[in-house]
């Protein structure tokens, strides 16, 4: 089982790297969308100082605040694209009825591809900071392994709900917007670029029901001593309950959609 | 009449292209979806961060306010998002529709018959200017509604800006299509070059916070005369004489840009010819 989910791992990264300049640009986009936001913060700034933003948050670094949030979206991103996707590419291809025929659990698939998917963002996180730390002069401080403590559930909560999304993607068949707007939703309403607390009600209603609020909230918390949601105590359980939750269902779903798509015999169709 | 018969001949290949692209363009709900989708959602994060970054109690809406002209930063990065939209719609459009027919390997098979290739690729021009007008019809409409963003100066000279602006992105785009096809990678160009737009042009702050060396690159680019332009007529009621800079630099721009295109695109045409690249991915 570990070696078949390494084969698929090696595999998505030689496919990865076989195209240099995509690799390049996932590092070099993401600064591209920063700078802007950079500077939008520099025009609200009185010497250095967002002070409007420090009233809302607590702090007046809106670059740092923003860099977390980027960086942790980029897991969301990863999560949509990188599993979510990434059946709709096999099927493009036409390889998904053929890899499906071997002697391996579905899901083996999916998990391979999230410890390939892992790997990939938190390498373009480390050039992201590193480039941040060269062009802004962004430098992290508080207690950085309990921030990355309190992102573990996040992040495995986030990937069982992309099992859950890969089988409703294998179910529409054509789902770029579907993946594209749901992305962007979640990484927004959970507060990529700006507190929560400045969304009008509805919007703020339905932000507080996304435990990934609350993992971006607690590690800007914890690194840039903003004003908490909730406690950071509460955010960890909820979190952890969002991990157990979502890897149990994400799974069960997935397996689910699976058995309806091959008894349609619509696996191969795209 | 070899001269009528051949403009006949490239409006009708134009045409043809165009309808096709439509159909194809229809037969996918979600492309359709995403037409309608994107312009109410695209300006949150940098109104929500703007909202955030203005304070509580507005504290920090005078700093803007010098560096801007204005304290109404939703019109302000509203009207930078439409303009970049347009470009990036028309960089994916025009970039990727060689590249897509190369690699489905149906362009050698276009290129051998008896028409303009201009004539092709300035089809799928047409229909994409087809497509952002309804984008930018229901941008307009829901930043109306959603986000309260109003025109209140001379809409004419508005329309004027932005057809000079669309002239020239235009130039660029099919610039961009010819670098594609020599290059044969779509995906990064685009994220390079509209990436660049986005950085330089001011799309979201005013340009006075820029570098020097940032604002000089900047004085380069279309889309900075474009942003301010209509930002200073469509939010400030500014008149003819206060943009006619800006409408000199864009009429510069659309006649270097559109020249600059055509003359690309025949080098490149005739490049893959030679090299026997054309149906290479």
């Amino acid at each position: 089982m570990i070696g078949t989910l390494l084969a698929i791992a090696r595999k998505d990264l030689i496919m990865f790297f076989r195209y240099p300049i995509n690799a390049v640009f996932r590092i070099v986009e993401p600064i591209m969308w920063l700078t802007p936001a950079f500077f939008l913060g520099r025009g609200f700034s009185v010497d250095g100082t967002a002070t409007g933003f420090a009233a809302y948050t607590g702090t007046g670094d809106f670059f740092s605040f923003i860099l977390l949030g980027s960086l942790l979206g980029a897991y969301i991103s990863a999560v949509f694209w990188g599993i979510g996707y990434s059946l709709k590419m096999e099927m493009d291809s036409g390889v998904l009825e053929s890899n499906w025929m071997t002697p391996v659990p579905r899901l083996a698939f999916l998990v391979g591809r999230t410890l390939t998917s892992l790997v990939v963002t938190t390498l373009n996180c480390t050039g992201v900071l590193l480039a941040s730390w060269l062009l802004f002069g962004f430098s992290a401080g508080g207690p950085v392994g309990k921030a990355m403590l309190i992102t573990l559930p996040m992040l495995a909560g986030l990937y069982g709900f992309g099992f859950a999304f890969a089988g409703l993607v294998l179910l529409m068949r054509d789902a770029n917007t579907l993946v594209d707007v749901s992305s962007f939703l979640v990484g927004e309403l959970s507060g990529r670029g700006f507190p929560v607390t400045v969304l009008p009600r509805a919007l703020m209603v339905i932000s507080l029901v996304l435990p990934t609020t609350y993992g971006f909230d607690a590690v800007r918390a914890l690194l840039l001593g903003t004003k908490p949601l909730l406690p950071l105590g509460v955010a960890a359980v909820v979190l952890v309950g969002f991990m157990v939750a979502m890897l149990v269902l994400g799974g069960m779903a997935f397996s689910a959609i699976e058995r309806v798509c091959r008894a349609r015999g619509t696996l191969g169709m795209h | 009449m070899g001269i009528l018969k051949r403009v006949r001949d490239g409006l009708g290949i134009m045409l043809a292209v165009a309808v096709k692209e439509l159909i194809q363009f229809r037969r996918y709900p979600s492309w359709v979806i995403a037409v309608f989708i994107w312009p109410l959602l695209f300006p949150m994060m940098s109104v929500f961060s703007a909202r955030a970054l203005a304070g509580p109690e507005g504290q920090a809406l005078h700093a803007f306010a010098a560096l801007s002209g204005t304290t109404d930063y939703t019109g302000y990065i509203i009207v930078g998002l439409v303009m970049w939209m347009w470009l990036n719609m028309t960089l994916w459009t025009l970039g990727s529709f060689m590249r897509s027919e190369q690699m489905r390997g149906t362009l050698e098979a276009t290129w051998l018959c008896p028409v303009s290739r201009l004539g092709v690729l300035l089809g799928a021009t047409c229909s994409q200017l087809l497509i952002s007008m309804v984008n930018l019809t229901v941008s307009l409409i829901a930043f109306r509604y959603i986000w309260g963003f109003r025109i209140v100066g001379n809409l004419g000279l508005t329309a004027l800006l932005f057809i000079l602006s669309a002239a020239a992105v235009y130039g660029l785009g099919i610039a961009f299509a010819s670098l594609v096809m020599w290059v044969k990678e779509a995906n990064a160009m685009v994220f390079l070059v509209r990436g660049l737009f986005m950085v330089f042009c001011g799309m979201t702050y005013p340009l006075a916070v820029l570098p020097g060396w940032m604002r000089i690159v900047s004085r380069g680019l279309p889309l900075t005369y474009s942003i301010d332009g209509i930002r200073a007529v469509a939010l400030a009621g500014a008149g003819l004489a206060d943009v006619m800079g800006h409408i000199a630099a864009l009429a510069a721009f659309a006649v270097v840009t559109l020249v600059a295109g055509f003359v690309a695109f025949r080098w490149t045409e005739r490049r893959v010819l030679r090299t026997g690249a054309l149906g290479h991915y």
